[in-house]
Formats: C-alpha cells, structure tokens, sequence
C-alpha cells in the first residue's frame, strides 16, 4: 500500500518536474543535444518506473504504528532544530541540547544525557576546532571571546 | 616487470610516515564502524571524507585513509556476526549463520581468528588481482570513447538491477533517482540553470558530501530509533584463542575458491560484496552436501563469505580505478572523494597520477597486514565497543554528521537540505529501495550526461554512434543479459514451483 502511495506520488512529481524540465532552453545551441533532453529522459524513465509500481507494488512492507511516527516525527524536528540553530547559538550550545534530547530519544537516562551532551558540544569542539582545524561557528560564545 | 617496478613506487608513496599512521587510524576506525550494528563501510567512508577534505589531506593520502576503513568495515562486520547474531554491516549476515552457533558452542575465539585469516586471505588474493588485471584493463580502456563509456554505465546500472534480485524494478527505479539528483544545478556545457529553483545554493549542484551524509548518516539514525536497544550482551569469548593447523587445512580450499570467486564478483561493476558472500556461502554449503553442518556451526561456513566479501571489496576498485565506474556503493563514495580532489578517475588516472594509483594498491597490502595483527589480539577491545549504548552513540554520529556537511560550505542551507534528503532517504528504505543504487546513480549522472553529450556532438546529434562499435555492441548485449536475469529466474522459480505442485499432486 505504502509502495503504492509513493510510486503514486513520484509520478506526479515526475510530471511536475516534466513540466519544468521543458523550459530549460539555452539561448545558443552549443551541442545537438542541448540542455533540455536527459533531463527529460530521466524523468520518462523514472514515470515509467513509478507507473509499474503503482500496478504491481510487490510484497506489503511493515505497517507503521502511530508510536513509532511520533518517534521519528520528534526525532526529525530535534534534528531539525540542531541544524537551524547550529550557526545562531553556536556549535557547543546547540551540540549540547540536540544530543541531550537525541539521548532522551534513544531512552537514555536524563542525568547522563546531560553530562554526555555537555561534555560532547565542549570535546568535539575542541577536537575538530583546535585539533582538526575545522571552523565551526562560535553562536553566542563569540562576543566571549572577543572581549 | 613495469608494474612491479610502479609498485615499489607506490609502496615508497604507502610507507611514508603519515600514510602509515593514516592507514593504522583507518583500519582502527573502519573496524569500529564495521562491528556497530547498522552502520557499514558506506556510513564510514562518508563520515570520514569530509573530514579528510577538511583537514587538506593529500588526494594519496585521502585515498589511503578511506580505503583502509573499507577495509576494515569488511573485518569489523564479522565480530558482531559471530558474537552477538547481528550482522554489523550487510556483506556480513551470511557470517552469522554459522558464526553465532559456533559461539555458542565456545567456539567463538576460533571462529574469530579463523575469519579474521580468511578476510586477510580474500583481500590479498583479490590484492594481487588488482595488481595484475588493473593495469591491463587500464590500457584497454584507453580505446574507450564517449559512446562507449556512455553504455558503460548502463551497464553498471543494469548490473545492479539483474543482481539484486528480487527488485528490479526498485532497483532501477532507485538509480535513476541518484541520476535524476545530479542533474541539479547549472549545466556545464550551457549554462542553463537546472531544478535550482532560484536558490542560491543549489546553483552548482548538490554537494555529493551532503548526498551522502544525508542518505546514509541520517537515515541511519532515524532507522536505529526502531530498535533502541541499551548496548548488547555479547557472547563471552572463551576457550581457544586461536584455530589449530588441522582447522586451517580444513578450510584451506574454501578461502581460497570464495576469494577467487569474491573477487571475480567485485569486479562486475554493480554487483557488492553481499552478493559474494551469499553467492560462496551457498555453494560452498552445496559442495560440502550431507557432510557439512552449516547452519549449526560449520567453521567453513565462516571461512566462505568472510574471505569472499573482502575479496570482492578489493575487487571492487578495479573498475574505480580503471574505468572510473564504481563496484560498490562504497567506490562510488571513493569516487566522489576523487572528484573533490579534482581528479577524475578512469584510465588515464595510472599514467597521471601514478603516486595516487600505486600508493592506493600499495596501501592495501600494508592495510591488510595491519588489519590481521590489530584483529586477533584487539578482538576483546573490540567486542566491549559492542556494549556502548545507543544513547551516546547516535548523538555521536549525528554530530559528527552535522560538522562533515558544514566543513563543505559553512551554511546553514547545507544542513537542512541533508536533513531533507535524510528523511527522503530514510522512506525509501523503508519501503525497500536500496539506497547504494541512488549513490551509483548520483555519481555515474554528470558522467553519464556528459558522454552522452559528447558522443552525440561527434556524431553531430546521429543516435546510430551508441551502437556502431564492437565493444559498444558487447556492452549492450551484456545489458541485455543483466536485465533480462531476472526474468529468468522468475519464470525458474515458477517451473519449481509448478514441478511440486504436480509432484505432491501425483
């Protein structure tokens, strides 16, 4: 069923991405091919492809439980929020939050969570940033050291 | 004696106090991330290359590093296979169906030392193949055109869709969505803006680090949030350490038949070291017949998909390294790496970049031993990594995740878009797409667009170029076969079938 819905999905997708597709025209020919043709070719391959699905979806993959959509719901948006705020808080901050929660997630204990995301953001940013030599971004601690 | 002469080259190149202590770091790491459930040697070459790209490592020495942890995930599998019942990476879930019994049986010391001898075995076998078959492949190649490149790659994709097996159509499905995703961005020979949607960002394509990262790191950690499991008790290893000389015999002639075998499959571009190990597992298990007690702990049926998935992880660079077309998954990471370096791999990489080509086969062999000797004593050390909890684990990969994909460009945008393609990742494999199909593709698409192109401007746009030389003719008569595999073992399975159905009818 899931297959189903996908392959459905995907094909709308292929025509949507047809239809734009159609408009890359280059103002100058430069090869006899152009910009335009494997674009196209891929996508009526990949309709194709979506097409049989949607007819013959082969054997039914696990139905989901509304527990484990929460889950992976929860854990996409910690994620989320870790990328978001990488830059504005800085990499020890929001490196400490995103793994506290992530452990919580992955049923650690709320103590240890805490010690491990805090001694995480403060390691990490001393291996990759002084050790490494990876830039990483300061956030809030920057006007710290600064001053 | 020209390739035994660039093969001292390239050992000078391998030896070098860096590369060796880069080697030793990945074989130490590949190993780590080879026995984590879940995470296989795909997961660690791409966690790693950005940070070799981040640190200015040298093209050799890059090279080196990530082959040594794909070495090293294929020895790292095994030791969660045969302790625990899981396997740690694909390639070794044949392990644990004799592997795990023999643990219970306080075999396990044995098992282990004897895998980790047959892995060596596969990997030096296949090693020597290299060293013998790459250059030579490398000379032919040179006669390939666009044309015939082009059909190369259909090749390797129709591999992975007749090998695979039972998903053709997924397969294929999945590896047209790579393509697709690299069509994304400006288009080199015109200019033309493509799928960037007016962003920025997207305007020279997505970043292959990204792709990456975010199909396999991140949809990697939504799908361990199924199983969280609080680290895992492991069989004790106990009695003998070591297999005894009577063992080894017994074994002797599986390594050597699944090495050959595993290399041969390797090679074929497309086809991984999963299919080895099954492909040698069975029929080793068909040549033992009654005498054998595979499936209760037969140290043979260790000893066949151990050295085979080595063998063919080996394998798998020639074609990387000849005809810049990835055999695995994990070569097409390697790939990527290369063209990071603004390297392109393919024939004319042996008389370019020598130090590159030789110091990576070198390196190999170095890895190899490095790998043995780290393996039987360390195995104690590596097993207690088995017991880490989740908890601390995957907010260590994502971290390290995170810092990869923004050592690319430092933006923000980078981040989100692998979150993206992480979900996006993380559905198809639920519904069952393999996701090494979707790198393939993402890294053969600008490769395969651009032979096209220049094929066609040659012939000045006549579609007939494709099919007009001898090997472009072979080529597609091989395509043919590959996609036509499955078919066949369809309409096999049905004649079986019918065969029962009429024999308990009758």
């Amino acid at each position: 069923m899931y297959v189903r819905l996908f392959a459905a999905i995907w094909l709308l997708l292929c025509a949507c991405l047809a239809v734009i597709a159609w408009g890359f025209q280059a103002p100058f020919a430069y090869d006899p091919v152009g910009p335009r043709a494997y674009p196209l070719l891929l996508l009526a391959l990949m309709g194709a492809g979506a097409a049989w699905l949607v007819f013959k979806p082969g054997a039914d993959t696990e139905k989901l439980t509304r527990q484990a959509l929460l889950r992976s719901g929860l854990c996409i948006l910690t994620l989320l929020a870790y990328a978001l705020l990488f830059e504005p808080l800085g990499f020890v901050l929001s490196t400490a939050l995103a793994t506290f929660v992530l452990g919580l997630l992955f049923t650690g204990r709320a103590l240890p969570c805490l010690i491990s995301g805090v001694l995480m953001g403060v390691l990490l940013y001393a291996l990759f940033d002084y050790a490494l030599d990876v830039p990483l971004p300061l956030g809030v601690f920057e006007a710290l050291v600064e001053s | 004696m020209e390739t035994l002469h660039f093969l001292m080259q390239g050992f000078d190149v391998a030896t070098r106090p860096t590369n060796l202590l880069v080697a030793l770091f990945g074989a130490f790491v590949g190993t780590i991330v080879g026995l984590l459930p879940g995470l296989g040697p795909i997961n660690g070459v791409a966690l790693l290359l950005p940070l070799a790209f981040a640190l200015g490592l040298p093209p050799e020495t890059a090279l080196i590093l990530l082959a040594a942890v794909y070495l090293g995930c294929e020895y790292g599998g095994r030791i969660s296979a045969i302790l625990l019942n899981v396997p740690g990476d694909a390639a070794a879930v044949m392990t644990t169906l004799d592997g795990y019994p023999l643990a219970r049986q306080g075999k396990a010391g044995i098992a282990l030392s004897l895998s980790a001898v047959s892995s060596f075995t596969g990997s030096m076998i296949a090693t020597c193949g290299v060293v013998l078959f790459a250059p030579i492949l490398a000379k032919w190649a040179v006669a390939f055109g666009p044309a015939e490149y082009f059909v190369l790659m259909i090749f390797a994709i129709a591999c992975l869709g007749g090998m695979v097996g039972d998903k053709p159509v997924k397969t294929l499905l999945s590896a047209l969505i790579g393509l697709a995703l690299a069509t994304v961005g400006v288009d080199s020979t015109t200019g033309v803006y493509r799928f960037t949607f007016d962003s920025v960002s997207l305007s020279d394509g997505i970043q292959f680090v990204i792709v990456v990262i975010g199909f396999f790191s991140v949809s990697e950690i939504l799908l361990m949030l199924e199983n969280t499991h609080n680290g895992q008790k492991a069989v004790k290893a106990s009695g003998r350490v070591l297999f005894n000389f009577k063992e080894y015999c017994f074994t002797f002639w599986t390594m050597i038949r699944s090495s050959v075998a595993g290399f041969v499959i390797g090679v074929l571009p497309g086809a991984g070291a999963t299919i080895a190990s099954a492909m040698t597992y069975m029929t080793e298990k068909r040549l033992a017949g009654d005498s054998g007690k595979f499936g209760d702990g037969d140290l043979r049926g260790v000893a066949a998909p151990e050295s085979a998935n080595n063998a063919s992880a080996c394998g798998s660079l020639i074609p990387m390294l000849t005809l810049g077309v990835p055999g695995s998954g994990t070569t097409a990471v390697m790939i990527g790496a290369l063209t990071l370096y603004n390297i392109t791999p393919g024939p004319l990489l042996f008389e370019q970049q020598p130090d590159v080509v030789w110091g990576l086969i070198a390196s190999l062999f170095i890895g190899n031993i490095i790998l043995l000797v780290m393996n039987i004593p360390l195995v104690g050390l590596f097993s207690r990594m088995l017991s880490v909890p989740n908890w601390v684990l995957v907010p260590a990969i994502t971290v390290i995740s995170m810092v990869g994909v923004y050592a690319v460009h430092s933006t923000t945008f980078d981040l989100v878009l692998m979150i993206g393609l992480g979900v996006f990742g993380y559905i198809l494999r639920k519904l069952d797409f393999p996701l090494s199909a979707v790198i393939l593709g993402f890294v053969l698409g600008e490769m395969m667009e651009d032979n096209l192109r220049r094929a066609l401007s040659i012939s000045a746009g006549e579609l007939s170029i494709l099919w007009g030389s001898p090997i472009t003719l072979v080529l597609w008569s091989l395509v043919v076969l590959m996609l036509a595999l499955p078919g066949i073992r369809w309409m096999r399975r049905r004649k079986q079938i019918k065969a029962q159905a009429d024999a308990s009818a009758a």
